[in-house]
């Protein structure tokens, strides 16, 4: 077995410090500058520094699990798996939060005074399925016993669901009729959709939201080594 | 052996190994028979929707393919003829003809379950080409993402109901779409014409078969090689 021992040095603990301290920053922020006011939306529109940058962690935890899987395809080392298989658990985090938040946001917005928790809008139900393929990558990651096959085979559904993806998550939700912003052609996110001072907040909101999503990611990289190598006595 | 020659040999070989055993037809055909009669002693004698119609047709499909299409790497594993393949034919020839083989099953399958269905519910159908079209290109797609999904579970300790398990995630583009169009084939007195109005998904089920099939062929020789 492979034992690559994963220390991390001074400048990671400056730099996990620094994250800290910009998401506290980031979620003060959030709450409390003060933001346009729309009808229905209201102060719901705050939702936007934490919804939205999840999915950009989701969208970030399933590059790094889907160039580990190919990495770990050219060079079979347990590193790589355990870099795949982290990065889709710490993805899958950020997605079950996101939907999370969707459904909250959507009940008191798009279904506000139906009382409707969920009503199968295309981008909840697909980013739902996401996750189901996830789940089968664990499943699958499950029934297999023998490390490197498991790896093998865990990499290649991975990178077939990667390919897949796209149609879950771009194309089938702007063929079909949505309340979510980027139904119908447009973007999700245009350049005037959002009030300039909302930028200030935002887009460090995604920046942080992928730091910390890589923070996560490597505390568990480093946990799961750790776990091997003390199996392996 | 040049690669056209190895992946039709691999093709003739299972058709034959088919004919003779006749396991997945009868399979895929006694499931699509029998669902096709639960279906319809389920809904009984009412007139049902062409939405409703057109689900149910590709829901039995759909899962027609995860039960009769699972075995076409399992069947090498138990019969020992792996080996064979692999020293005697490149990876991406196994996965044509094997491909070939599906494509050929499930289209087959459509055929009949989709003449099954507008017999007994009694559905009219508008556009028969449109729907001629939805389930060949529905049948490429499937049978492309269940051959590399068969080939992953064959090396799995326990086979059989994983597969449902990741491929129906894999396959909902692909149910969306087709059910989508074979709505509007069925759908009496449209506004546009069906063929206009379908173009985009036409276009989506095509780009879904192409890139399974790309995909897989990219990745079958690490499934398949140990």
């Amino acid at each position: 077995m492979n034992t690559t021992r994963t220390r991390y040095g001074t400048g990671y603990r400056f730099l996990t410090i620094g994250i800290a301290g910009w998401m506290t920053v980031v979620i003060v922020a959030g709450l409390v500058l003060s933001i346009p006011r729309l009808n229905i939306l209201e102060e719901s529109a705050r939702n936007l520094y934490f919804h939205v940058p999840m999915w950009f962690a989701l969208m970030a935890g399933m590059i790094v699990s889907a160039v580990y899987s190919a990495r770990y395809l050219m060079k079979p080392t347990l590193e790589r798996d355990v870099r795949a298989e982290q990065a889709a658990l710490v993805a899958m985090l950020f997605g079950v939060l996101g939907l999370i938040t969707g459904m909250v946001w959507a009940r008191f917005t798009w279904y506000v005074g139906t009382g409707k928790w969920w009503n199968f809008d295309p981008k909840q139900s697909m980013t739902a399925v996401q996750l189901m393929v996830f789940a089968a990558y664990f499943v699958l990651r499950s029934s297999i016993d023998e490390p490197r096959k498991r790896g093998r085979i865990a990499a290649v559904y991975n990178l077939f669901a990667v390919a897949i993806a796209p149609f879950l998550l771009y194309v089938l939700p702007r063929q079909l009729e949505s309340l979510h912003p980027g139904g119908e052609g447009s973007p999700a996110f245009s350049q005037t959709d959002l009030a300039p001072e909302m930028r200030m907040v935002f887009y460090p909101a995604v920046i942080g939201f992928i730091a910390l999503f890589w923070w996560i990611y490597t505390q568990r990289v480093r946990l799961r080594l750790a776990e091997e190598r003390l199996a392996d006595g | 052996m040049d690669w056209l020659h190895g992946a039709w040999a691999v093709f003739q070989k299972d058709l034959r190994l088919e004919l003779r055993t006749r396991y997945a037809i009868n399979a895929l055909l006694l499931f699509v028979v029998s669902s096709l009669l639960l279906v319809a002693f389920a809904i009984g004698t009412g007139q049902v929707g062409e939405r409703v119609a057109s689900a149910l047709l590709w829901v039995v499909i759909v899962f027609a393919g995860a039960v009769g299409l699972g075995r076409a790497f399992v069947a090498e594993e138990e019969r020992g003829t792996v080996l064979l393949l692999q020293l005697h034919l490149r990876p991406s020839m196994v996965y044509a003809g094997k491909l070939l083989f599906n494509v050929l099953l499930v289209g087959a399958m459509n055929a009949i379950a989709a003449v099954g269905f507008v017999l007994v519910l009694g559905l009219e159908v508008e556009a028969v080409g449109l729907l001629a079209a939805t389930l060949a290109l529905g049948a490429l797609g499937l049978a492309g993402a269940m051959t590399l999904l068969s080939a992953i579970i064959a090396r799995a300790a326990s086979g059989g109901p994983l597969l449902p398990v990741l491929a129906f995630p894999l396959l909902i583009p692909l149910l969306l779409t087709v059910v989508r169009v074979t709505q509007r084939a069925l759908l009496l007195g449209a506004s546009a014409g069906p063929w206009d109005a379908s173009a985009g998904d036409l276009v989506t089920l095509g780009a879904y078969a192409g890139v399974v099939i790309t995909a897989s062929v990219l990745l079958f020789d690490y499934v398949w090689n140990d």
